[in-house]
This record gives structure tokens, sequence and C-alpha cells, in this order.
């Protein structure tokens, strides 16, 4: 077996393996490795800033959506509140125009009332003193006394 | 494979370079150059992805390329095998395991290509490696725990007349440990790939009938793949259970 027949070769073995193991070592602990977990913390961080900002947009966009539901609700009551005072002045406002319009129609009955009266006293006054007249025409006719004289 | 030739020749070690350092012999071998090319790989893998990051906020430049992922798949590996291990405290440990899990897992799978060397099927290395481990989690429990590290091998609620009995067995399977771990390693290494060679033997002495162990070698590739992955995670997890083991005690 040369592993343990060449054993002049076992200094020169144990040199080169001390010399490229220290090698291998020394860089490795001293450039590669800190240059990888440099590579890999930089991630690390980026992914880690990029979480705790989604929790900060996610605890934001919570906030504006109970803003916005606090504000629905408020317009919402607003809202209903203005369709009840409009409903109140309207059903008011109709009530008064009405009854208005029922004293005026009141007011005009009446006053057409009093014309009608008024106009049936003067025509018989008018239809009396006509008959008069032509009453005292007749008789003058009849009579041969003048007009004048005759006194009804 | 010629004829006659061992299975086991393709652990053999062939000097590149010859070099001589006061003495001893560091010759450039095939096993050092799997080694380079394994170690390179790592390096441009997992540092030239990232060369060009920039430092923007927009998420286009957050998404990552495909061979970032790649990358950051071994990193988070890694990093969760050790979170689930150790805990928080396993952080300071993370650039060991990586190195460890990285240098097994892509010296055993580079082993995978043909004609090449997989120099994890070496017991000087496998034991060098685990030899590293052991020795710096010793270290390690001393430092955290000073004297009372050795309160490790008394197992907690024992009858006292136990403890002569079960305190040389935890002192041997502690010491053990180096052993358990570089043989696993080796012996994974080696019986796959000798495997591997013999069924490849039998591929041209069996002529047309070689179409079988053909398949088969097919087969077990894709398990010795998984195998190369397993056992640098198995190394890699009993690293963290040893570190996780210095920390805490019990």
């Amino acid at each position: 077996m040369p592993q343990l027949e060449q054993v002049e070769f076992f200094i020169s073995q144990l040199f080169w393996l001390g010399v490229f193991f220290v090698i291998l070592f020394t860089v490795l602990t001293y450039i590669t490795l800190p240059k990888i977990r440099a590579f890999l913390n930089q991630r690390d961080d980026f992914v880690k800033s990029h979480i705790s900002k989604q929790d900060e947009l996610i605890k934001k966009a919570e906030s504006i959506i109970e803003n916005y539901e606090a504000k629905v609700t408020e317009a919402k009551n607003q809202a209903s509140q203005i369709i009840n005072d409009a409903k109140d002045k309207a059903l008011k406002e109709s009530e008064d125009l009405i009854k208005a319009s029922e004293e005026k129609i009141q007011h005009e009955i009446k006053q057409t009332e009093e014309r009608v009266a008024k106009e049936k006293d003067t025509a018989i006054s008018e239809l009396n003193d006509q008959l008069k007249d032509s009453a005292a025409n007749f008789l003058s006719k009849v009579t041969n006394i003048e007009k004048g004289n005759i006194n009804l | 494979m010629a004829k006659g030739e061992s299975p086991l020749k393709q652990f053999e070690i062939q000097p590149i370079v010859d070099i001589n350092f006061l003495g001893f012999d560091i010759s450039f071998t095939n096993s050092a150059l799997w080694m380079t090319i394994t170690t390179a790989f790592i390096l441009i893998f997992f540092t030239v992805p990232f060369l060009k990051a920039k430092k923007t906020n927009s998420v286009s430049d957050l998404y990552p390329t495909r061979m970032q992922v790649a990358a950051e798949l071994g990193f988070n590996f890694i990093n969760s095998l050790l979170a689930d291990t150790v805990g928080k405290e396993g952080k300071k440990y993370f650039p060991l395991v990586f190195t460890l899990f990285m240098f097994i897992l892509f010296g055993n799978l580079f082993g995978m290509i043909p004609y090449s060397f997989t120099f994890t099927s070496h017991i000087i290395v496998t034991l060098a490696l685990a030899m590293g481990v052991f020795i710096f989690v010793t270290v390690l429990g001393f430092v955290k725990h000073g004297v009372k590290f050795f309160s490790f091998f008394v197992i907690p609620g024992l009858p006292v007349y136990m403890l002569p009995l079960l305190i040389p067995i935890e002192i041997i399977s502690y010491l053990s440990r180096p052993i358990s771990l570089s043989v696993r390693l080796f012996a994974n290494m080696l019986a796959g790939h000798t495997l591997l060679k013999v069924f490849a033997g039998f591929v041209s002495a069996l002529g047309f009938f070689g179409i079988l162990p053909l398949v088969f070698i097919i087969a077990l590739t894709g398990l010795e793949i998984l195998i190369a992955f397993l056992q640098a995670y198995v190394f890699a997890i009993l690293t963290c259970l040893y570190i996780n083991d210095a920390l805490h005690l019990h």
C-alpha cells in the first residue's frame, strides 16, 4: 500500500498540506467569508427593512380605513338628518300652503257672496224704480195728470 | 489499466518537482498538485462571485447570481451545521469548520476525476487533519475550562465505584478520536477507489461481458460521489461535536 510504504513523502505531504490548509484558512477567514456574510447580511437587512415598512404601511392603511368608515357613518347620519329635515319642512310648507289657499278661497267665496247680495239689492231697487216709473207713466196717460205730480 | 498493474497504483505519489529544504524532502508531488487545485478552486468558487458586490439598496442588486447562490449554499450549510451542533458560540469556529469541510469535500470530489489523485486517500494527510482538530479542541477545552476540563472524563450521575472503570474508558475513547476520524476518511477513499479500479480491470478482462462491470462502475461512481460528500460531512460534523464538547463539557 503506497500510503504506508512511501514514507519518504510523508514530510512533503505534511508540508504541502500545511501550506495549502493555512493559505485556504487565511484567505477564507479574512477575505471570502466576510464578503459572503456581508452580502447575506445586506440582503437580510433589506428584507427586514421592507417587512417593517410593510407593517407600518398596513397600520397606516388600517387607520385610513377606520377613518374612512367613521366618515362614512357620519355622512350617512348627516344625510338622513337632512332628509328628515327636508321632509318636515316640505310637509309644513305644503300644510301652510293648503291652509293659506283654503283661507283665500273662503275669503273669495265670502266676497263673491257679498257682491252677489249687493248686486241683487241694486237690481231689485232698480227694478222697483223702473216699475214705479212705468206705473207713473201709465197713470199720467190714463189720468192726464202731469207725471211729476203723481206720487206713488 | 495496464496489465499487471496493481489497483493500488493509483495511490502512488510521484514527485513533480524535487525540492530539498534543510535536508527535508519537500518535493512538489501529484498530491501537492491536487491540493493546489483544490485550494485554488475553493478560493475562486467562493470569492469571485462576491467580488463585484455593490453597496446599493435596489432590489435588482440583491438578486444573487447563479454562482452566488451556489456559494451561499455551501456557506449556509456549514452555518446551520454549526448552529445546530454548537449553537451561537459556534460562530467563532465557522472558518475552521468551513475550511475543513470544503478542503476535504473538493479533495474527495476531484479525486473522482479519472487520472487525478485523491490526497484524502492518504492516511498521513487525514491523520494530520484529524490531529489538528484533536489538538485544537483539546487546547480549546483547557483554555475555556482550565483544569476543570478533566471533569469531561467523569460522567455525571454515576455511582462512585463505577468511576475507576469508566474514567479510563472515557480517556481511551477521547484519545482514539483522531484515529477514528482519520481512518474513517482514509479507508472510505481507499476502499472506493480500489473497488473502482478492480472492477475497471474486469471490464477489459471479460471482453463483451465487460459491459456488466461497466454498468456497475457507473453506479459505483455515483455512490462514490455520495461518499465524497458524506465523508466530508461526517468529518465536519464530528469536528463540530468535538468543539461543542470542549465548550460545554457534557
